[in-house]
């Protein structure tokens, strides 16, 4: 165990490569990747190192990348790849392949701005794009998480009951960019921690197709075996923190992570580095004497909504802070989230630090002082953060 | 959140010890540099020092503008306690300053009083007291250092790890605080620049009972209006002018192409080659004219040193510039008119070779009296008499003495010039210009050399040019020179069995065009190198010689390698010799009292208006040599005549044209047009030209313009910020907006554009 002041991306990366390490017995690591801001430095860093039984090819476009991932993973080897924004987008008609095949593949997306007009910071509007498709996705809000993140997206990607690949997203420079300590464990921690992946499918001796054509029921089958495992992973989820709690010596973050959150009356909703700001805005608020709490959401798919609902309960009021729009609706989070809500409690949606906004807790408490005000829940609100 | 414990609390405690007390926490710093400084670097930098006392960290760069020599800044925050802030910080404890250019309200807004502040400058601190009076400052010239130690390049110091000294300075931290984030940061090379500045920092305490400047980072109330995309409206220019940013501009300028900076006759090569693709044959003559009396010639027998340095040569091949210079005279009816000058000299020139015509040439072109001396019966010298006509027919030399005389030159041939002779010379004429040529050919001082038989090649190759000449039996020419090849393919079409060349070193290092050599191959002369005569054998009339065999040794001073003859020999049967071993060069010419120095003659310590030029006087050997050199010899004794500059400056370092500087990629793979050869099935008895020249001009187009802008649109189409625009004479830059990023330079293709330091100061 060692500690590193590093980036996340290279947080991302550097987990990436121990999880490829530890497939060296087995069908090694192959990585198809594509540069593109802010997520560049990630698979910069995966080239620059040597893997043994490994090979980190620069494909010549984003749907290349992932084609390079889908073709590894179906030839049983442990599979990761980056991109954001607009690399994303195009990169989606070969992830909506990954997730039909079922391939553990994990990718690791600094969240950045779709543009037109070109934009090149945090928005999560990019890993939002592939919320239905099967992709399990996990929002992390420091270096740390970020490390760790990949590794547990790794194990349960793989896990037999699980097998669909992952997202590990991390907000565009403010986390990508940005060096902080990193605890960094060992190959051996990390051999213990992640074994040999084997995934069934995979092309081997037998000759198979995978994703054939198939008749309506076939097909709707696969599909509730896909949301049925999909479902289980929350609770897999729960497995793999204390596995990894045993082999390193803490315990990656949950996917509801709660602060302050019991015995509040109002509770500030939202995910990635947002959530931690919402946490600095609590404590100067319940120095106030105001009962404030917050919840940030790092497991999205699959959405827990019994672990919600239960927070939910009783709350006065929830702002739902969303760094994305669904244009034509409102924030998406807010959208998956409300229904958790008792009937009662007034749910507002404050789309902030939309297209890269500097969000303070100045923001934030304005926010507040509004939805204090507020005597029913109002349309969506898209705040202008410069 | 789950709290990281990251580090043993053992070690947070000894730690802390380490840091002066008046530190507090949250620390938040702020550093502001331009782009390409390493301010992000210098942020981490930091952030590795207080990482290594066990706080926790975290450092971040501000992107977006992150252009070299864009304003951008950088941030560091230190904490005891996990950090959560994920913002900016707008309300910084210590500033660093990278270029105190940047000094303005946005550098210092949210620096309260007694904050720490850190400026690169070369400034002394005393002028900084009154600004920074509310703050603990200090003032240290990086810059200055890190260019003594060397860190980054000389035209971008990276200044950061100099900086980072004075930092621990002006903290009051021990200089072994560095140590280990340098070492473990793979920077252990600057320590030095950082101990110097650690050492030099300039530190002022804040004083009392000041309140600090501004507070800043409050939400903005408003923001401004943006206009809606489906709004139909052109682009409107920001109102930020980049143009500041820059610390470097681009501007066009003319670079020296290595043609032009390789021709003995100092001609425009790029330039008529450029002009004869834009705009045909006869403007290219118009600037051919200018330096070159003889274009015709040249553009027949010059050894081209121009083609041997072209940059296209490491591509697909050299431009053929030799037969583009053909080509124009062969097509060109312009000739250039004498101008018009207030004060008329007059001049004599002895010697009617290429350079005597050369310069007769340049002094009637600007409108002087020119008399030419010839001892021989017509004008040309070595043209006329020293090389064969299958390779410089008579009515091509004819055309390019017609030109030339047509300015109103006077000649007076078979009129040899001696010592008496040259004395009224100069005492009759403004001044004289001595281009005799080389006097008497070299001889091999070995045995047997007087047999009949054996003579001097240039005697030959004069009777030859005069009329029927015919040989029979085995020939041979020793030497490897242009006039031993003329020789031996004049002897072959005079008639000989056999013709074999006899040359000491090896073909590569023969002094002849390569061309020629080929071409007298193909012919049927057979090459002998690498061999030595030592004796010519026979009674009364040479019958053969003895060749001993060489090995080449080391390189002699000239870069050639030096032949080493051995002691094994052998013998061939001939029944001719011909001599072509290059030329003595002995002047006797000058009365008793007069000498020669530096290319002129002079009369114990005054100096005479007589001038000499070409072999006479530089013994280059080349007629492109000879050309040249009369010109300059004619401009250099205008000048004197006149008093003036003779207009010709030494070549300015780093302005030829190299390689690298030439983007191959831009240019498709052409090969070179070849000259047509007239294939004859016999060379004996034919005289008649055999090089045809090229068929088209299409070669021009072959040529990079090394260093002369083509307005060939590329630097308008590559630069990012489209500031950019044509103009009359070719492309102007908005100064406003351009931020000196260099793409349009290195774009380029041909190094027609360069960065320019626009000196300012305080600025890396």
């Amino acid at each position: 165990m060692s500690v590193e002041l590093i980036s996340a991306n290279h947080a991302a990366a550097l987990s990436a490569i121990l999880a490829a390490r530890a497939n060296r017995t087995a069908r090694g690591f192959c990585a198809g990747v594509y540069p593109i801001t802010p997520s560049t430095e990630c698979m910069e860093y995966l080239c620059s190192q040597e893997i043994e039984k490994g090979n980190v090819i620069r494909a010549d476009s984003e749907h290349n990348a992932m084609g390079i991932c889908i073709g590894a993973s179906a030839a049983g080897a442990r599979s990761f790849t980056t991109t954001c924004s607009n690399g994303l987008a195009y990169m989606v008609e070969n992830c909506v392949a990954a997730a039909g095949y079922r391939l553990p593949i994990v990718m690791s997306v600094a969240n950045r701005t779709l543009g037109p007009p070109w934009n090149i910071w945090a928005d999560h509007g990019d890993s939002l794009l592939l919320r239905d498709l099967g992709w399990l996705q996990l929002y992390s809000a420091d270096n740390q998480e970020v490390f760790d993140t990949v590794l547990c997206a790794f194990k349960l990607a793989e896990d037999p009951r699980v097998l669909m690949p992952a997202l590990c997203c991390m907000d565009g420079f403010i986390l990508s960019h940005t060096m902080s300590q990193v605890d960094v464990p060992s190959q051996e921690q990390v051999d213990r921690f992640l074994p040999p992946v084997d995934i069934p499918q995979r092309l081997d001796k037998t000759a198979h197709t995978l994703g054939q054509m198939e008749a309506p029921h076939a097909s709707v089958m696969h599909r509730i075996q896909h949301h049925q495992a999909m479902l289980g992973a929350e609770q897999l989820y729960a497995e793999i923190q204390d596995s990894f709690a045993e082999i390193f010596g803490r315990r990656p973050a949950d996917p509801l992570v709660t602060y302050r959150a019991e015995d509040a009356e109002t509770l500030i909703v939202s995910m990635g580095t947002l959530g931690v700001t919402a946490e600095r805005v609590v404590d100067q608020l319940r120095e106030q004497g105001q009962a404030v709490g917050a919840v940030r959401v790092r497991m999205f798919r699959p959405m827990p909504d019994t672990g919600l609902s239960k927070i939910f309960a009783g709350k006065q009021r929830i702002a739902v802070l969303d760094r994305d729009v669904s244009i034509g609706f409102g924030g998406v989070l807010w959208g998956e989230v409300r229904g958790f809500a008792d009937p009662a409690t007034i749910v507002q949606n404050y789309m902030v630090g939309v297209a890269g906004g500097d969000v303070r807790p100045e923001h934030m408490l304005n926010l507040l002082v509004d939805l204090q005000q507020r005597r029913e829940s109002g349309a969506p609100q898209i705040v202008e953060v410069a | 959140m789950i709290p990281i414990k990251s580090k043993p609390s053992t070690m947070i405690d000894s730690a802390r010890s380490d840091l002066p007390g008046d530190i507090s926490f949250p620390l938040e710093i702020r550093l502001h540099g331009r782009g390409g400084q390493g301010g992000v670097t210098c942020a981490k930098l930091i952030a590795a020092i207080y990482a290594q006392t066990g706080l926790n960290v975290q450092t971040f760069g501000d992107y977006g503008a992150e252009r070299s020599g864009a304003p951008v800044r950088a941030f560091t925050r230190v904490d005891r306690e996990p950090i959560k802030n994920r913002n900016k910080v707008y309300r910084p404890n210590h500033l660093l300053v990278l270029d105190a250019a940047l000094l303005g309200p946005q550098v210092l807004d949210g620096v309260a009083a007694g904050a720490v502040i850190l400026l690169n400058s070369a400034e002394r601190a005393e002028k900084y007291a009154e600004q920074f009076a509310a703050y603990r400052f200090g003032v240290i010239d990086a810059t200055g250092i890190a260019r003594v130690h060397g860190i980054g390049t000389s035209a971008v110091v990276i200044i950061n790890t100099t900086l980072v000294g004075a930092y621990a300075k002006l903290l009051g931290l021990p200089f072994e605080v560095l140590g280990e984030a340098y070492t473990k940061m793979g920077l252990a090379d600057d320590l030095a620049a950082a101990k110097e500045a650690y050492q030099k920092v300039s530190i002022q305490r804040p004083a009392s009972a000041l309140s600090g400047a501004v507070v800043g980072g409050e939400l903005p109330t408003s923001l401004p209006p943006i206009r809606p995309l489906t709004e139909h409206s052109e682009d409107i220019a920001t109102s930020l002018k980049t143009g500041n940013w820059s610390t470097q501009l681009p501007g066009y300028e003319d670079f020296v192409a290595p043609c032009n900076y390789a021709c003995p006759a100092g001609n425009d090569v790029v330039g008529f080659i450029q002009a004869l693709k834009i705009s045909g044959a006869d403007a290219a003559a118009q600037l051919l004219l200018r330096t070159q009396a003889l274009p015709s010639v040249c553009g027949r027998v010059c050894p081209a040193p121009c083609m041997r340095e072209c940059n296209r040569h490491l591509m697909d091949g050299a431009v053929n510039i030799r037969s583009l210079e053909r080509w124009i005279s062969d097509h060109a009816e312009t000739r250039l008119l004498a101008q018009k000058t207030d004060k008329v000299h007059s001049l004599a020139v002895v010697g009617g070779g290429p350079a005597g015509l050369s310069a007769a040439y340049q002094l009637a072109l600007q409108g002087h009296k020119v008399t030419i001396f010839e001892k021989n019966t017509k004008l040309g010298g070595v043209l006329r008499y020293g090389i064969p006509i299958y390779r410089l027919p008579d009515e091509v030399l004819e055309r390019d003495l017609e030109r030339i005389l047509a300015l109103g030159i006077l000649s007076q041939c078979d009129h040899p010039v001696d010592k008496t002779e040259l004395e009224r010379l100069h005492r009759e004429y403004d001044a004289v210009i001595i281009s005799k040529g080389f006097s008497d050919a070299m001889t091999l001082a070995a045995a047997g050399e007087t047999l009949d038989g054996i003579e001097q090649g240039l005697d030959f190759l004069a009777r030859s040019r005069e009329g029927e000449l015919k040989l029979s039996g085995d020939l041979v020419v020793i030497g490897g020179g242009n006039t031993a090849i003329d020789c031996a393919r004049s002897a072959l079409r005079s008639g000989a069995s056999s013709v074999k060349l006899v040359y000491r070193r090896s073909r590569a290092e023969m002094p002849a065009i390569a061309e020629e050599i080929e071409d007298a191959i193909r012919e049927g002369v057979q090459l002998l190198s690498l061999r030595q005569p030592v004796a010519f054998r026979g009674v009364g009339c040479v019958a053969g010689i003895v060749l001993a065999e060489v090995e080449l040794g080391e390189a002699d001073v000239d870069g050639r390698r030096r032949p080493l003859v051995t002691e094994r020999t052998t013998e061939i049967n001939c029944s001719r010799v011909l001599l072509a071993l290059g030329q003595e060069n002995e002047l006797g010419l000058l009365p008793e009292a007069w000498q020669m120095r530096e290319s002129r003659a002079w009369s114990a310590a005054e100096a005479l208006n007589i001038w000499f030029a070409g072999d006479c006087s530089t013994a280059d050997g080349t007629v492109a040599h000879a050309i040249g050199n009369g010109r300059l010899t004619a401009l250099a004794a205008l000048a004197s005549l006149d008093g003036t500059d003779n207009g010709t400056f030494p070549l300015r370092p780093g302005s030829l044209v190299a390689p690298a500087q030439v983007r191959f990629s831009y240019f498709p793979i052409l090969a070179p047009h070849q000259d047509r050869h007239k294939v004859l099935e016999n060379y004996r008895n034919s005289f008649e030209e055999v090089n045809l020249g090229l068929s088209s001009q299409e070669e021009a187009e072959r040529c990079f313009s090394c260093g002369r802008c083509t307005q060939c649109d590329t630097c308008l189409v590559y630069c990012p910020e489209g500031v950019i625009s044509r103009s009359d004479s070719g492309y102007r830059i908005d100064e406003e907006y351009c931020k000196g990023c260099g793409i349009c330079v290195a774009e380029c293709p041909r190094r027609a554009i360069d960065l320019n330091d626009k000196g300012l100061s305080d600025v890396s």
